[in-house]
């Protein structure tokens, strides 16, 4: 049997042209070819209407993610000196560890640019209580229309993705640093300019910017501590060092300056409280982005900059950062019994997710660093699509407040109603579904932790861990109670569109194949785990 | 004792010089001129631009130097990173002067002692300073340091000073207001350097920068080396040395503001260097003197620039907290700080030059009464994108911030030595004031992108020109009414200074 399939993956590999490096060019220049003549367009007295731009902004992002399919295949190596005289140079070099990130990332560009955009509105007339109907409330437009600064807009999520592409590939910490900063403007105009205007969106912006900014220059310091220890910015060469430069008091430092700044954009408890306030104000796109993209820099960071780079440091923070990982899960599970924002609920739920992720990390097993490589994948499609889910219904709804009535979603609009059951189904972490393996893996490793980390404090995070796992369930059970469940049909909200529901088809498909194969993703991952943790 | 004199290598200097006693000649020769007196002073600094293009090529260790002494000491020595810093400031202060082209070879008012202005006069002042400013890290000895520092500086005062007459007396009262501000300040710092130097002669027992500079009193030394630095972290504008800055800027007329934004801060960094690299070979101790300095400036600079409405004022905090950063890593005493110092000198240089360049366009343009009031400019990316699109990769190059990578490879360059010492609290202090350096220019970069105003028919008056400041008086006394353009040289600098930060965006040239 698996001899058959091992043919039939070779057949299909054969059928992919050896590009070699030039598989960069189709991931990459799509993307910044695409943003500079989208910007190009948008300054023109009459800019081009919503189709051409729409359409122009999905195709570089497929295109891309075609190139990014072809990177994760081939893993060709690109090395060329850039900066000759601080020794940086412009190497690009997927492994296991970046590949599964660099699929995630194509797939949320190719979701973001495909959801269409929606001017701000005046939330819809509130019903009177109980009086069933209400004829004079609008149906909202879910479909495409043209937007003011539609292809800046478009732009903006492009050179998000390029940027984060970079950042994943990048071989050298420099240009992983240039990566890292790029997505942080687009980011902003995103938030600031096409975020609800029913919020503070220019403060949520600036917040968010801020946050990451001194997030990013705290990288930078723990990057260059590293670069002049080790004299060279090579990724691989800092792996394979392992911290033998720096000093113990060194690697401490580097390890909390690092850890703080990928902390923050991670984020983990209590660096996170600006997420819940950008998640809510961001464009369902932007939203997208931030959670399946944005958020992945910061594990990836300290998995690519901290483990392998400064491992005694690591060791010595690895309790407390499990115990303010595990703070995070119930923190975040207990605000959402009582959000009354769902899009913030979302959010946060998204810190309670990634507190596993940190936990699973902190253990410094292969099973852990297995179980939080996995989680990191698996909250980045669930949250995508919750994401999808109910910026499409807050969009519909003109609010995301849950203390107003509305229809039952299962009643309106049944194909939105089945993608948030089966989001909020995964986000609970339901045996089956992605989620599911990311946490349990998590918390069997921190019931026995490596040798260097102290037993009891781990086991003591699992169990408060898993009491946060069956928090997520009466969360989702909420969720689902209020929105979902009814037999209110008033006020209706059109179904999902066609962009959507192709975009909830392709992560729900993925949600639950990664539940049932877990080990398409583990396979991935597997040799760059025992690579760092082998030794 | 023989004097080895190699005329070709100190050619960057005298070259503007040669050209500043040309031009007075003709002055008498052909009283009444005033176009061949600006093209001979942009010939002189061409001429010490192309001359000092070599020195770029030279090799570590490699120098090209003059006024020798048969020991091998020289009184002028340029390395590498002094050509690289005389190109800077060669190629700003040509900048400058395309800039103030029109200005100065205006003629004055109508009749009097004054018809024809005062290009002569103010190119020589140009010349001069250029000139002192290119000597100032080529410096070998103490001597040869204070003097060129001050050649480099008291021209400058009179150019605040000397602004047109057409100008309303209440604008030309300022300008000496600001000119007054930094002749103080520049008197008071020379004190300082000068009792610097004394203390060094005592502790060295020579005035000479020789290499090995051997102290029987490194208590001494390092008093007399935080004198200096307080002297020159005047011409800096270092905290808390910073208060004439912002005065200055304000007053004095935009190109002279970018001059003394650019190229005397080259003065200021070459002379750091050259104490930096004698100290260097005494000790490798860290200065903590420069290190508070460079974070005050930071912190201050950049926490003051946040709630500046006016676009000079906002680019005269920055240069404040851009002090901070070229400062940052002479906090370590090494070769390579030296180098990351003039590198994000360099860098720094060509994004404010960059930034004044568009300002002066949209002053030009003058569609508003307060041109260079931050709110004037709400909405350009809309009106003019040619404009704002510099401006804005100026003002991300200044915030470390891609797409301009030219800034954040500046950035990281002035970390690098900071972080090689491991000096934690003055890394943490820089992380911090990136993010607030950033909040200050997005602040800006947010007006530019924002939506336009709605405007009122008709543009400026006459009578509200000469209430607003000096620039716009000009601009108002030009031919109103119709459109306004922004002339060719300021598309042609606006060009090429876009495109070498573009390039240095792309491939970035890192450390010098």
């Amino acid at each position: 049997m698996s001899g058959t399939l091992g043919r039939v993956r070779a057949d299909l590999l054969a059928l992919v042209p050896d590009l070699g490096t030039w598989w960069y060019a189709v991931a990459l220049g799509p993307l910044l070819l695409a943003a500079v003549l989208l910007l190009a367009a948008g300054r023109r007295a009459a800019p081009p209407g919503h189709r051409v731009l729409h359409r122009g902004s999905m195709v570089a992002a497929g295109l891309s993610a075609l190139g990014v399919a072809g990177v994760a295949l081939d893993r060709p190596v690109l090395e060329a000196s850039w900066i000759p005289s601080l020794g940086v140079s412009f190497s690009l070099r997927p492994d296991g560890l970046s590949v599964p990130l660099l699929l995630l990332t194509a797939l949320a560009g190719v979701v973001a640019t495909a959801l269409h955009l929606h001017p701000g509105r005046e939330p819809r007339p509130e019903p009177v209580d109980l009086a069933d109907t209400d004829p004079t409330s609008p149906i909202p437009v879910v479909r495409g229309e043209d937007v003011p600064g539609l292809a800046t807009y478009h732009a903006c999520l492009l050179v998000v993705l390029l940027g984060a592409l970079v950042a994943f590939l990048a071989g050298d910490a420099i240009l992983f640093f240039v990566g890292l900063e790029l997505v942080l403007v687009p980011m902003w105009v995103l938030v600031a300019r096409y975020g609800d205007p029913g919020s503070d969106r220019e403060g949520a912006a600036l917040r968010f910017l801020l946050v990451t900014v001194v997030a990013s220059s705290l990288v930078l310091l723990g990057i260059l501590a590293v670069a002049t220890a080790t004299g060279s910015t090579d990724l691989a060469l800092w792996a394979g060092e392992g911290g033998a430069s720096l000093g113990r008091g060194s690697q401490l430092a580097v390890a909390a300056v690092l850890l703080v700044g990928l902390g923050l954009k991670t984020p983990v408890f209590p660096l996170h409280t600006w997420l819940p306030w950008v998640h809510a104000t961001a464009p369902t796109a932007g939203s997208v982005l931030l959670a399946a993209v944005l958020l992945k820099l910061g594990t990836y960071g300290m998995v690519r900059l901290v483990v392998p780079v400064v491992p005694e440091g690591f060791a010595a923070w690895s309790p407390l950062l499990a115990g303010l990982g595990v703070t995070g899960i119930v923190w975040a599970s207990l605000v959402c019994l009582v959000e009354r924002d769902l899009k913030r609920l979302i959010a946060w739920s998204s810190v309670a997710h990634l507190g596993f992720v940190v936990l699973g990390l902190a253990t410094g097993t292969q099973a852990g660093l297995q179980a939080a490589l996995f989680g990191n994948v698996a909250h980045g499609l669930v949250s995508a699509l919750l994401f999808v889910v109910v910026g499409g219904l807050k969009h519909r709804w003109g609010s995301a407040d849950l203390g107003r009535r509305r229809a039952a979603v299962r009643e309106v609009a049944p194909r939105l109603g089945l993608a948030l059951v089966l989001g909020m189904a995964a986000s609970s972490g339901l045996p089956g579904l992605a989620v599911f393996w990311g946490e349990i893996g998590s918390l069997l490793a921190a019931w026995s932790p490596a040798a260097d980390r102290p037993e009891g404090w781990f086991r003591g995070f699992a169990v408060v861990a898993a009491l946060g796992g069956a928090l997520a369930v009466a969360y989702t059970v909420r969720v689902l109670r209020e929105v979902w469940a009814g037999d209110r049909v008033e006020p209706r909200v059109p179904d999902a569109v066609l962009t959507e529901r192709t975009a909830l088809r392709l992560l729900g498909v993925l949600v639950l194949v990664l539940g049932l194969v877990p080990t398409l993703l583990l396979g991935v991952t597997a040799p760059f785990v025992e690579g760092v943790l082998g030794r | 004792m023989t004097l080895e004199v190699d005329l070709s290598s100190v050619l960057p200097v005298l070259a503007p010089l040669a050209a500043a006693v040309l031009l007075l000649l003709m002055d008498a020769a052909l009283p009444g001129r005033r176009e061949p007196h600006l093209v001979v002073g942009a010939l002189g600094l061409a001429a010490g631009l192309v001359a000092a293009l070599p020195g770029l090529r030279l090799a570590v260790g490699e120098a090209r130097s003059s006024f020798c002494l048969a020991g091998g000491w020289c009184a002028y020595r340029a390395d590498h990173l002094v050509s690289a810093l005389q190109v800077c400031a060669l190629g700003a202060a040509l900048v400058v002067l395309v800039l103030t082209w029109r200005d100065w070879s205006a003629p004055g008012p109508g009749a009097g002692a004054e018809t024809t202005g005062r290009a002569p006069v103010v190119t020589a002042l140009l010349l001069a300073a250029t000139a002192g400013v290119v000597a100032v890290p080529a410096a070998g000895d103490l001597g040869s340091l204070l003097v060129a520092l001050e050649l480099a500086t008291l021209p400058t005062v009179a150019l605040v000073a000397l602004v047109r007459t057409t100008w309303a007396a209440d604008r030309r009262a300022r300008a000496v207001d600001g000119a007054v501000a930094l002749l103080t300040t520049s008197l008071v710092s020379f004190g300082l350097l000068a009792l610097g130097a004394a203390l060094w002669v005592a502790a060295t027992g020579s005035t000479r920068f020789d290499g090995a500079t051997r102290a029987e009193h490194p208590e001494l030394l390092v008093l007399a080396a935080v004198l200096l630095v307080a002297g020159l972290a005047f011409k800096v504008s270092a905290v808390p040395f910073h208060a004439w800055t912002p005065v200055t800027y304000a007053a004095a007329p935009l190109p002279v503001t970018a001059y003394l934004a650019t190229v005397s801060k080259v003065a200021a960094l070459g002379g750091l260097v050259v104490v930096v690299r004698a100290l260097g070979t005494v000790e490798g101790t860290t200065l903590v003197a420069v290190a508070v300095l460079a974070g005050a400036s930071m912190t201050v600079g950049n926490l003051v620039a946040l709630v500046q409405q006016d676009t000079v004022r906002l680019l005269a905090w920055s240069t404040v907290a851009q002090a901070g950063w070229v400062l940052l890593p002479l906090a370590s005493l090494s070769a390579q700080a030296a180098s990351a110092a003039g590198s994000y000198l360099v860098v720094y240089v060509t994004a404010t030059l960059l930034a004044f360049v568009v300002l002066a366009a949209v002053v030009a343009l003058g569609v508003q009464a307060r041109p260079a009031s931050l709110e004037a400019q709400r909405g350009l990316l809309r009106s003019h994108p040619w404009l704002a699109l510099p401006l804005m990769l100026a003002l991300l190059t200044l915030a470390g911030l891609p797409p301009a990578v030219a800034g954040v490879v500046a950035k990281v360059v002035a970390l690098r030595p900071v972080l090689g010492d491991e000096t934690w609290w003055l890394a943490l202090v820089a992380a911090v004031n990136i993010a607030l350096g950033l909040a200050v220019y997005l602040r800006w970069v947010a007006v530019l992108v924002a939506p336009a105003p709605r405007r009122q028919a008709g543009g400026v008056t006459a009578g509200q020109g000469e209430a607003g400041t000096g620039d716009q008086a000009a601009a108002a006394a030009a031919p109103a009414g119709d459109r306004r353009r922004v002339p060719v040289r300021l598309w042609a600098l606006t060009g090429l200074l876009t495109a070498l930060l573009v390039a240095g965006s792309i491939l970035p040239v890192g450390a010098l």
